[in-house]
């Protein structure tokens, strides 16, 4: 089933950890045991850690400080927090009351245990798996993200994860992000590759949301051909808290996203939006779980993935419906196209329910281009070539229109159009 | 010189003849009418002289405008002046409606030789346009036809002809489906699309189109050929009698 752990991981294991001594020990114990995934294991059987397995990564040294990202996005006075091959470089000044950001090395103990305790998710076997295990193990670096009860933060708060400044790095940070109740904040993960260097981030998400409030959470990988990324994201919603994402992937080498949405209180809701679009051999991965375990919950998830070249996109989306959550409403689209005959996409909806009163669809298409709708747009007049970008871009679009904000939303639509225009050159290069 | 000229047409999907030998001659400022039971050819006349592909004409040539149609791409054919109004317009949910009008209208221009089209002159053409096919201004930044009904549907085609202009109008079935209100307001369109420059031909299955447009020429399409021409009484007779006498005489 599982790889074992390669030596130089289990070197690299260090004596403390952000994470409190008796957890940190008992993961310490269990990594060696868990592993790293192998394709046998049915949550990996598209996505293979192989890269990972050879990579003889190390661990950050702390240097290259002056990085700046170079990808500029069109965010309102965002707060940034950022971390240069998972080294946080500290906390940004003029914090808008109701917002507390700490580094999680100076949290103290409660915070340490809440960022770091065992996460119940039902929905999966083991939800502490080995890469959560290994981060809990590893963690030396990341930030607690603290909004106070009624507290609505205006300005979004920015994770940079930039990745691959350093040779051969990896970094096990974690997020600890905490609403208090009727709390509003909006964050936003830009991650970008720095520097040509391969990369391994395994970095986890803990996001607690109390009652009636709601967490916006945009995720955006935006290049990169040498970055590898396992990124976990648990988050738990009281009663009418809402939670909602949006993953946008436009390049790594292997980037496997996890989501593990607990809705625990009724009247609580989740979104969950994402889109994909591998090329070259790249291989982007999105594993979603939800387990509604409270009546009166709702969830609505809508997933495209556009495959080029020898690109490969893999959808997995699972909801649980415990038996007591009645009166579900759980709604599960993902669609995906493929472009060229190497490409891949593995597309797989998974639900059990266990209640009787519940409205729950899903469905998967995979599909080339319309040629009905490639005629229609030449019919009017367009060139062959930009009916079929319009098309796919067009695909595209219907994901970005459900991004909140709006200047983001214009600008990745510039983003990926460009991308497009570009696509036939070289399968390979940067977005 | 004929606007459309076909001659002796044969065409094929997957090895089945379809069309069995059509002439046709359009001239610009005529309306043509051709009607025919299902089955008879109609649709597959439209793609063939729209160019999509899986039709492959085995005899028979077409002259549009002076040139050879069948040598051009589906998009030449476009921006050459010919345009065809789809039986069933393809909802393309992602692309807006303002989008394709701008990028059609340009895509014309440039095979003129002209310049793109200046937003504001656009806009104010487009807004009048959309008033006068009685739309809403919010349907331009909707999706191309997503979610539209069947008349909101053909309202668009009709609207894209006329803020594109074309030299020859193919009206696939565009009166299909139709409830009384959306037939006056596409009939009006297409009546404001008549003149001196331009060629329609309307294929339809129902004579009840015809009523509001008035046909120089009908034209009885069965099983791939033309087999009976005439004058606007003769899709009142088709009407009146239905299709089976007139397949009676002419054979």
């Amino acid at each position: 089933m599982r790889k074992e752990l390669p030596d130089w991981l289990k070197t690299a294991m260090p004596e403390t950890a952000a994470a409190p001594d008796t957890i940190a020990r008992t993961a310490r114990n269990q990594v060696e045991s868990l592993g790293l995934p192998g394709l046998r294991d049915e949550e990996w059987r598209w996505t293979n850690l192989r890269a990972i397995q050879r990579g003889r990564f190390n661990t950050p040294t702390g240097v290259g400080a002056d990085i700046e990202p170079s990808i500029h996005l069109p965010l309102d006075n965002p707060l940034r927090l950022r971390f240069i091959d998972g080294v946080f470089q500290g906390v940004p000044d003029g914090v808008p009351e109701g917002l507390t950001l700490s580094s999680l090395a100076d949290a103290n103990d409660d915070t340490r245990q809440a960022a770091f305790a065992p996460i119940p998710a039902p929905s999966v076997e083991n939800p502490n798996d080995a890469l959560v295990t290994l981060n809990t193990a590893m963690a030396s670096e990341g930030v607690v993200i603290d909004v106070s009860a009624n507290a609505t933060i205006e300005r979004p708060i920015v994770i940079e994860w930039l990745d691959g400044a350093t040779e051969s790095v990896m970094s096990h940070p974690r997020v600890l992000i905490r609403l208090g109740q009727s709390a509003n904040a909006t964050v936003v993960e830009h991650i970008e590759t720095v520097g040509e260097q391969p990369a391994w981030r395994n970095s986890v998400i803990v996001s607690t949301i109390a009652a009636n409030a709601a967490l916006t959470h945009i995720a955006l990988g935006l290049d990169g051909t040498s970055r590898l990324a396992t990124e976990r994201t648990f988050a738990s919603l009281e009663r009418d808290a809402r939670y909602h994402s949006y993953n946008i992937q436009l390049a790594g080498q292997m980037i496997r996203r996890e989501y593990d949405i607990h809705v625990g209180g009724s009247g609580a809701h989740t979104d969950l939006v994402g889109l994909m679009m591998p090329r070259g051999k790249q291989v982007l991965d999105t594993h979603t779980r939800i387990t509604h375990a409270a009546a009166d919950t709702t969830s609505n998830e809508h997933y495209r993935t556009i495959a080029d070249d020898a690109g490969r996109g893999i959808f997995k989306g699972r909801i649980l419906i415990e038996e007591d959550a009645q009166r579900i409403q759980a709604y599960q689209s993902s669609n995906n196209l493929i472009l060229s005959d190497n490409a891949e996409i593995d597309a797989k909806p998974e639900l059990e329910i266990y209640a009787d009163d519940v409205s729950c669809s899903h469905g998967a298409t995979i599909g080339r281009l319309d040629e009905e709708a490639l005629f229609y747009l030449r019919s009017r007049g367009l060139h062959v070539d930009e009916a079929r970008g319009l098309l796919i871009a067009g695909f595209a679009q219907e994901v970005i229109d459900e991004i909140p904000l709006v200047d983001l939303r214009d600008w990745l639509t510039e983003r990926v159009e460009r991308r497009l225009g570009d696509r036939d050159t070289s399968g390979n290069e940067t977005a | 010189m004929a606007l459309l000229e076909i001659k002796n047409l044969h065409a094929e999907i997957e090895g089945k003849e379809i069309l069995k030998g059509i002439d046709l001659t359009v001239n610009a400022g005529e309306v043509h009418a051709i009607m025919g039971p299902n089955g008879s050819g109609k649709s597959t006349l439209c793609h063939v002289l729209g160019g999509r592909d899986g039709y492959e004409v085995t005899k028979g040539e077409i002259t549009f405008d002076g040139h050879d149609l069948l040598e051009m791409e589906t998009e030449e054919r476009a921006v050459a002046g010919m345009l065809l109004g789809f039986q069933h317009p393809v909802e393309i949910p992602g692309v807006k409606n303002i989008y394709l009008l701008k990028e059609a209208l340009n895509a014309k221009r440039e095979a003129q030789g002209l310049d793109e089209v200046d937003t504001f002159t656009f806009m104010k053409q487009v807004r009048e346009l959309v008033a006068s096919m009685d739309m809403d201004d919010a349907f331009l930044h909707r999706g191309v036809n997503a979610g539209f009904s069947g008349g909101e549907k053909k309202r668009n085609e009709i609207l894209q002809m006329l803020l594109l202009e074309p030299k020859l109008a193919l009206l696939d079935e565009t009166d299909s489906g139709l409830d009384i209100d959306a037939l006056k307001v596409v009939s009006e369109g297409i009546n404001r699309m008549r003149g001196q420059e331009r060629g329609i031909i309307l294929v339809t299955h129902y004579q009840r189109l015809l009523n509001y447009v008035e046909p120089d020429f009908v034209h009885v399409l069965y099983k791939g050929k033309i087999i009976k021409s005439g004058d606007k009484t003769l899709a009142h007779r088709l009407e009146a009698e239905g299709y089976q006498e007139i397949l009676e005489e002419a054979s």
